[in-house]
């Protein structure tokens, strides 16, 4: 019977310790990390972000002419490492973590990026954004003519010439 | 914060949305007890749901809601099939956790289902119907989702993401 009173003085000291939520802003420290914010002005579409999500949520697909930047919040763990990673920016935390919805298909985000054709084979292999962003990044330079090519036509025109120089020197 | 005016303010208001209290059973199927740790910080005076009378029951067979933690592992299948179909109709189901939405890192392996749309498929197969499901992401989900998760199932809150395809700005 004491034992039970003694409850009394501790809920006087206390007070009331439940948080009114629904009605009052939730406990949001400045070190929280919700959801991410993809800018679609800022992203090139290189992808950094898809190489280190831990549970690929981000993943980055190419639909013909389209490249597509998916991110699937359902999947997300909130680990911050793709706005950590990519190199423009683009991609910030925000603090939203009321991210309830009835299907699944609200929880896609989803950024369409532009496709770059190789001028050798004509495949879809880039996104324009990031052939820009390279131009600008290496200021010209003498690989111009390499810029829409793809990795794969890049390396045997590589090839091609190293050989036609070796032939070309040894002919003479 | 815009909930407060979700909610218009009065709480009477919402309580007579609220036609009966929800009785909920929590289910984990594999999850690594991080949801369900917040789950439990739900229940506690901290958060205390009771005062939207959201009551922890110990038996499927008295549930509304089913609190679904995990990726559903193969292991638990069969015991979760017969939690669903010992629940009373209307089922409702919220999908707690990345693993339960999406599968989490789970989401290809072997040895899952990757989340609640590999069991919708199983539940299917089954015949057994489940009237209502709400997906909560987060990793764990934090308790306000939770309880907000609950107000969008019962219909006191709309959900606020959107699907949203938008063309990368160029220039």
């Amino acid at each position: 019977m004491v034992k039970f009173l003694k409850i009394f003085s501790v809920s006087a000291r206390e007070g009331t310790v439940t948080r009114k939520y629904p009605f009052e802003s939730p406990l949001v420290t400045p070190e929280f990390r919700g959801r991410i914010d993809i800018d679609p002005v800022k992203c090139v579409g290189c992808g950094a972000c898809t190489r280190i999500c831990p549970t690929k949520t981000l993943t980055l697909s190419y639909e013909g002419d389209e490249a597509v930047l998916k991110y699937f919040i359902g999947r997300c763990i909130f680990c911050g490492m793709c706005a950590y990673v990519c190199p423009q920016n683009a991609i910030t935390i925000t603090k939203d973590f009321e991210l309830a919805s009835y299907n699944l298909s609200d929880l896609y985000d989803e950024v369409v990026h532009r496709t770059v054709r190789c001028s050798i084979c004509g495949k879809p292999f880039t996104t324009a954004k990031l052939v820009r962003e390279v131009e600008t990044r290496i200021n010209g330079g003498d690989v111009e003519e390499l810029l829409n090519i793809c990795p794969e036509c890049r390396r045997r025109l590589t090839v091609r010439r190293i050989g036609s120089r070796v032939v070309g020197t040894g002919g003479e | 914060m815009d909930l407060d005016n979700a909610f218009n303010g009065s709480l009477e208001e919402v309580f007579s949305k609220l036609k009966r209290s929800v009785w909920v059973f929590h289910l984990n199927t594999g999850s690594c007890n991080g949801c369900d740790i917040e789950v439990l910080d739900v229940l506690t005076p901290y958060f205390d749901v009771e005062r939207f009378g959201i009551k922890l029951v110990g038996s499927p067979r008295h549930a509304d809601l089913m609190l679904l933690t995990g990726p559903v592992t193969l292991k638990t299948l069969s015991k979760v099939l017969k939690a669903i179909k010992a629940m009373p109709r209307p089922r409702l189901v919220l999908v707690l956790g990345s693993c339960g939405v999406g599968g989490g890192i789970w989401f290809n392996t072997y040895s899952t289902l990757g989340g609640y749309s590999g069991l919708e498929e199983v539940l299917k197969e089954a015949g057994v119907e489940v009237d209502k499901v709400v997906y909560v992401p987060g990793c764990p989900v934090r308790p306000e989702a939770i309880i907000y998760g609950v107000a969008v199932l019962l219909g006191l809150l709309q959900p606020k993401v959107r699907h949203r395809r938008v063309m990368a700005v160029e220039g």
